[in-house]
């Protein structure tokens, strides 16, 4: 069963140690990924995502770490690689594309030295590896394949950007350029933080085409991160959706969209803007997102959620499995019964 | 285009020269203090006719205004006037000691550069360790250390105490150099004079340490900070996520950036490397202008002292100038 998932990942768990506590920012995650599926990872600012993905490349910053869990890429677990094998899937296999173009992009470097980069540290480009300058022929050929990668992204005029420098780019241009950073390897997952946030409609369904054109086209899996439910239904095959460092659901986009499961992912499709139905409202979730240094034990949601009862805030609520591949962290769609034996926090499905 | 612009600010030099003349021919004359008088108290009873022709040699007896039009004057065609007590061209005088001065600026610039460019990396992406710590605190002595004193410690133990290193001066008085360039070191070269190539080398250390060590600190403290912010930013993420090892992120992606605000500090310095070593050249018997014009202040030594801000103001801001430009190269966004 798990031979055939490229990534998979269990239980895992990232704290950052903090002033005022604590931050579980990623508690207890499982997700699978298969070769070319295209897996949305949704929730509010703040409730974790960047850190999953930062978690599967083993970047989180000092003092945060990985406490628990394990990430297995192609069956090996990257928690135990060293840090030269990480340092090979990096880029290579695994690429991420991050949040903010503009931040993320070195300022003091030409553009397409930097997405000439992952080529030269990965040696994509076979040839004799002499010292600067006396690389020329392996250096042309890489710069081949920057300018082709540059213009399969919709770089227009790709000899004159290769020179220019981040901020001669426009938004839209600088997410291309770190789309081809990302790709120049061509690697199997994708992790896409956030690709559009920062982008005006338009450019952001140019650039959804484009990731949608890549997963076609050479089968990249892709982990779709937004805080937007509408673009994951409309991009993605399968939709987690995250609260508080938790997932609280996890099924097929139709499934989500039609028949969601957890309250707060009720809420999301609540607030998302509809063009067809103008005068319906969007319905915030009332309520704060909680403070992850001080997670109640029972649901995070429940002090934000209209259907919660006692006992969601008293005890831990388990994954429950709601049919084939669909899951929810709730009591309400659930029959159970407390088994006083087994503690408060255990509780036995029917 | 660099070029022109480069040009362009150089012209722009000589206004900013003389408007330092101008002040200072206006602050000395207004201190207490006269020239003639302090001549003669060092050379005894003069008759006051003595005085007078004194005066009008040095136009000491003219108004003001017309004084410093003639000062002017001869400085438009190069002339900066005979000193007073030297009885020599103060041109003569200051390329005698400029060559001294930047050399020995040169080789604090480049003893506190090899020290701090490499713990100031190295406490950054070792936040607080030991090795931040110590040095760190150090550097903390390093700025609060006046540099007479270090200077006099060194002597004691390098040159007094092991006999490693000369006590003074800029070559063994026993080394006939031919100069060329008036640059000890350079010269030595270009004559290829191995021997007072060594010699003048052993002679810039003491006094180079000295006179760096305050800049070495302010700058590895500044490039520690920069590095702690760049080493933050998304963008060495973005390196990480490519699969770049760590010593590239730090020396290429990191270091790179945090250059920037370290070299408008490391300009600052060269300032102060230039034109605050009066006690330095003091304690190390070094021949440079510094000490020329100290004395050429408590001697009311009008012209020399003129002259000498004249090239003070020239060399700060060629210093600038070099920081601006290498500071085009380092940031894409700013231009000349
Ligand atoms: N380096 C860090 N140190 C301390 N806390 C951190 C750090 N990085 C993230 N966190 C905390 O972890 C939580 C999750 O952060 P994360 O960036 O993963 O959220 P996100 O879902 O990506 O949000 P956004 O949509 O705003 O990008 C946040 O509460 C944040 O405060
Ligand atoms: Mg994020």
């Amino acid at each position: 069963m798990s031979g055939t998932e490229l990534l998979e990942i269990r239980q895992l768990t990232t704290v950052f140690p903090t002033r005022r506590g604590e931050v579980r920012a990623v508690d207890g995650v499982n997700l699978r990924l298969k070769p070319g599926q295209l897996l949305g990872l949704v929730g509010e600012s703040g409730c974790g995502k960047s850190t999953v993905l930062l978690s599967i490349l083993r970047l989180i910053r000092q003092p945060g770490q990985i406490v628990q869990g394990e990430i297995l890429f192609r069956g090996r677990d990257l928690r135990k690689q060293s840090g030269k094998a990480m340092r090979a899937i990096r880029g290579k296999d695994i690429a991420m594309i991050f949040q903010d173009p503009l931040s993320t992009l070195n300022p003091v470097f030409v553009v397409g030295e930097q997405i000439r980069e992952a080529l030269r540290i990965h040696h994509i480009v076979s040839g004799p590896r002499w010292p600067w300058p006396l690389d020329i022929a392996v250096r042309q050929n890489e710069k081949k394949r920057v300018l082709k990668i540059m213009e399969d992204v919709g770089i227009p005029s790709p000899m004159d950007r290769y020179a220019a420098y981040p901020h001669q780019f426009s938004g839209g241009m600088q997410q291309r350029a770190l789309i081809a950073m990302a790709l120049i390897c061509g690697p199997s997952i994708l992790l896409a933080d956030e690709p559009t946030t920062a982008l005006d409609v338009t450019i952001q369904a140019q650039i959804m085409d484009l990731m949608r054109q890549i997963n076609q086209s050479h089968g990249t899996a892709i982990i779709l991160v937004t805080h937007d439910l509408g673009l994951a239904a409309e991009f993605c095959d399968t939709i987690a959706v995250m609260y508080a460092g938790r997932i609280v659901e996890q099924g097929s986009v139709d499934q989500i969209v039609t028949d969601p499961q957890h309250p707060y992912t009720e809420g999301l499709l609540a607030c998302r803007p509809r063009i067809q139905q103008r005068e319906q409202r969007v319905q915030p979730i009332p309520g704060n997102v909680p403070d992850l240094a001080a997670l109640p034990v029972g649901c995070a949601f429940a002090p934000r959620c209209k259907y919660a009862r006692e006992l969601c805030a008293q005890v831990s609520i388990p994954m429950f499995s709601v049919e084939d591949g669909r899951f929810s962290r709730c009591l309400r769609h659930t029959d159970f019964r407390i088994e006083p034996h087994l503690g408060w926090d255990e509780i036995v499905r029917l | 285009m660099r070029v022109v612009k480069i040009l362009e600010r150089l012209l722009a030099t000589i206004p900013i020269m003389f408007g330092v003349a101008i002040i200072v021919f206006f602050f000395m004359r207004l201190t207490p203090g006269d020239p003639v008088d302090i001549m003669m108290g060092q050379g005894g009873a003069v008759s006051t006719g003595e005085i007078e022709r004194l005066r009008e040699e040095f136009n000491l007896d003219k108004p003001l205004l017309v004084q410093l039009w003639l000062f002017l004057k001869d400085a438009l065609r190069g002339d900066l006037g005979y000193s007073y007590i030297l009885k020599r061209p103060v041109t003569t005088l200051i390329a005698e000691r400029l060559p001294a001065t930047i050399e020995l600026a040169l080789g604090a610039l480049l003893v506190s550069l090899l020290f701090s460019i490499p713990v100031g990396i190295l406490s950054a992406v070792r936040q607080n360790s030991l090795l931040d710590r110590l040095t760190m605190a150090s550097s903390f002595l390093g700025i609060s250390m006046p540099g007479f004193w270090l200077g006099i410690i060194l002597i004691l133990l390098f040159s007094v105490r092991w006999g490693w290193l000369p006590v003074q001066g800029r070559i063994s008085a026993d080394l006939k150099l031919q100069q060329v360039t008036g640059f000890f070191v350079l010269d030595s070269l270009l004559t290829g004079n191995r021997q007072a190539l060594i010699s003048s080398l052993r002679h810039l250390v003491l006094p180079s340490i000295t006179l760096g060590a305050p800049v070495a600190a302010v700058v590895a403290r500044v490039l520690r900070s920069s590095m702690l912010e760049t080493l933050r930013s998304d963008y060495v993420m973005l390196a990480r996520s490519k699969g770049a090892h760590e010593w590239n992120v730090v020396l290429k992606h990191a270091l790179r950036n945090a250059l920037i605000p370290t070299v408008t500090v490391v300009g600052l310095q060269v300032g102060i490397l230039l034109g605050g070593n009066m006690i330095i050249e003091a304690v190390f018997g070094w021949p440079g202008l510094g000490r020329m014009v100290v004395d050429a202040i408590f001697n009311r030594d009008f012209p020399l002292i003129q002259g000498s801000v004249m090239v003070y103001a020239f060399t700060f801001v060629i210093a600038n100038l070099a920081v601006d430009v290498m500071y085009t190269y380092l940031n894409p966004k700013v231009s000349l």
